[in-house]
């Protein structure tokens, strides 16, 4: 039994290193609409989702989408578990520390404050909040920074999960990329609303890919960058993000 | 398509057919499909908790030191530590122990160098396992942890046997081997099926740790199902409708134990076949 599965561990392990120029394993999320997130029929869509089969199509690559928890994503990359994470992750100076990012897909997307309507936030003197962010974000690591003082950082898994908890009122206030709030406040009827000034954290949101694959890196850029001169990157995120502007484009 | 959603709103009225049709998308069949994984997880790992059972009980009474030795640190220890993190030990472990072979045999000194994580040691040997994979060692770390308990009643319920019976048997000049098979064995399972019912209940609700081991379950589906939705390009937009989940698996689990029981009466009954009435 052991030498059996032995055996068909070293045969996908060689087989899969075989083929590693045809199929390019993207690791995502799938809990982040409209990014990456599960449909009613059950399979996993989003802007990055069609992202990664038009890179495949351009590349002539097969794309094999694999769901991997937020909180695991980076450590199963660089562990081989896939090739890329497409999971609305932003550039940063710490995570450039562990893995390469290809150049973004999405600009800079300013994070905004949500509360429930009504609720008054005295930025300058924070005191006494609960402030909902999800774990090992750049959010997280922006409201550990500057309100952990006084004020009790509460930290979720899914950013579902903090927006629930914000409806019910166990957080007062929420930190979370503006991209994925405006369809929140937009379709909440009213009971949930921006509040403050936007927050600029994070460089963009590109692919992660591990150090030494520096020529799959060469290759999603070169996609990237081809993708984006005709239109396709804009075309997508004008599909998938409400009124956001093309910027890949004149 | 048109025509028959037609005919089921005329039958039952639009709210129900609106339910209907949400309880019957691609997201909720993806639940109802998980139902296997746990209902192979409780067979499965049922069947080789009571072979580890058997094999634990064989060990403690053994006449052999060592075995003997063996049989009780493995019902001792295991019975000693939380099913959560044995769960979680296990298969990690069987992975682990799996790259670290493989790790010997496919990596070179430059593979090994050219990797930047620090396990596996290098890219060929990492073994991603595949939900079935995960599966089987759920099924083998139930059998363990289980089979450490079902070890313990089997132990209890051979020594419940009364010596006479036993004396007896040798009496009418049955060899050793006919004594085990015809009249302990025989006996031991009216003394064990109470406690193995107690061990199978336990083993049922284990298998709701599924989704710790990254296998998409009833769980982590009900999770997925419940948790809010604003985006109307995601499905229907609601709120947080997770309660709802849970009962479902409530009564899922509820039913099961009832149905169990029922089971073990009747195997009770069974095992008992020609022997005097109790009381």
């Amino acid at each position: 039994m052991k030498k059996a599965l032995i055996a068909a561990a070293a045969l996908a392990a060689l087989t899969s290193a075989a083929h590693a120029q045809d199929t390019l394993r993207v690791g995502t999320e799938g809990a982040y609409a409209p990014w990456n997130f599960v449909n009613d029929s059950g399979e996993l869509a989003g802007y990055e989702i069609d992202l990664a089969n038009a890179l495949c199509e351009h590349t002539g690559m097969t794309c094999e989408i694999v769901q991997n928890d937020w909180d695991s994503i980076i450590p199963n990359l660089v562990a081989g578990n896939y090739d890329v994470i497409m999971a609305g992750m932003s550039i940063t100076d710490e995570r450039l520390e562990t893995i390469n990012f290809t150049q973004d897909y999405f600009p800079v997307d300013p994070s905004k404050y949500i509360v429930t309507a009504g609720t008054e936030v005295d930025f300058d003197n924070m005191s006494g909040m609960r402030i909902g962010v999800q774990g090992n974000t750049i959010q997280a690591a922006f409201v550990e920074e500057n309100f952990a003082d006084g004020n009790t950082v509460v930290s979720f898994a899914t950013f579902d999960q903090s927006i629930a908890d914000l409806a019910a009122g166990n957080v007062d206030v929420v930190l979370a990329d503006g991209s994925s709030l405006e369809p929140v406040v937009e379709n909440s009827g009213g009971a949930l609303e921006f509040v403050g000034e936007d927050v600029a954290v994070g460089g963009g949101v590109g692919g992660g890919v591990r150090k030494e694959d520096t020529e799959l890196l060469a290759t999603l850029d070169e996609a990237l960058t081809a993708l984006k001169a005709d239109g396709t990157v804009d075309a997508l995120r004008a599909e998938w993000f409400d009124g956001v502007e093309a910027a890949y484009t004149e | 398509m048109e025509s028959e959603a037609f005919w089921l709103y005329d039958l039952v009225g639009e709210d129900i057919a609106f339910w209907i049709g949400y309880l019957t998308n691609g997201k909720h069949l993806n639940w109802y499909a998980s139902f296997r994984f746990t209902i192979m997880a409780a067979v499965f790992g049922a069947i080789l908790a009571l072979v580890f059972g058997l094999l634990g009980a064989m060990a403690k009474a053994s006449r052999f030191a060592p075995l003997r030795a063996v049989g009780s640190v493995y019902v001792g220890m295991v019975r000693g530590i939380p099913d959560v993190l044995f769960f979680l030990f296990f298969p990690l472990a069987f992975e682990q122990a799996v790259e670290w072979v493989l790790a010997m045999q496919v990596c070179t000194p430059e593979s090994i160098a050219a990797t930047q994580a620090k396990w596996p040691p290098c890219r060929e040997a990492n073994w991603l396992l595949t939900t079935n994979q995960y599966l089987i060692l759920a099924c083998v770390s139930l059998g363990i942890i289980y089979g450490a308990f079902t070890a313990n009643v089997i132990h209890g319920a051979m020594r419940a046997v009364p010596k006479g019976q036993l004396e007896a048997a040798r009496a009418y000049g049955m060899s050793d081997f006919q004594v085990l098979t015809r009249i302990h064995v025989r006996q031991m399972w009216v003394y064990a099926l109470p406690g193995l019912s107690n061990v199978w209940m336990l083993l049922i609700k284990a298998t709701s740790l599924l989704s710790l081991l990254q296998v998409a379950d009833i769980v982590w589906w009900a999770g997925q199902l419940g948790s809010p939705n604003f985006l109307p390009q995601a499905g229907l937009v609601h709120g947080d409708w997770r309660w709802a989940y849970y009962i479902a698996l409530f009564v899922f689990y509820i039913l099961v134990t009832l149905l169990s029981e029922k089971a073990f009466n009747r195997l009770n009954l069974w095992a008992r076949r020609g022997m005097p009435e109790e009381g």
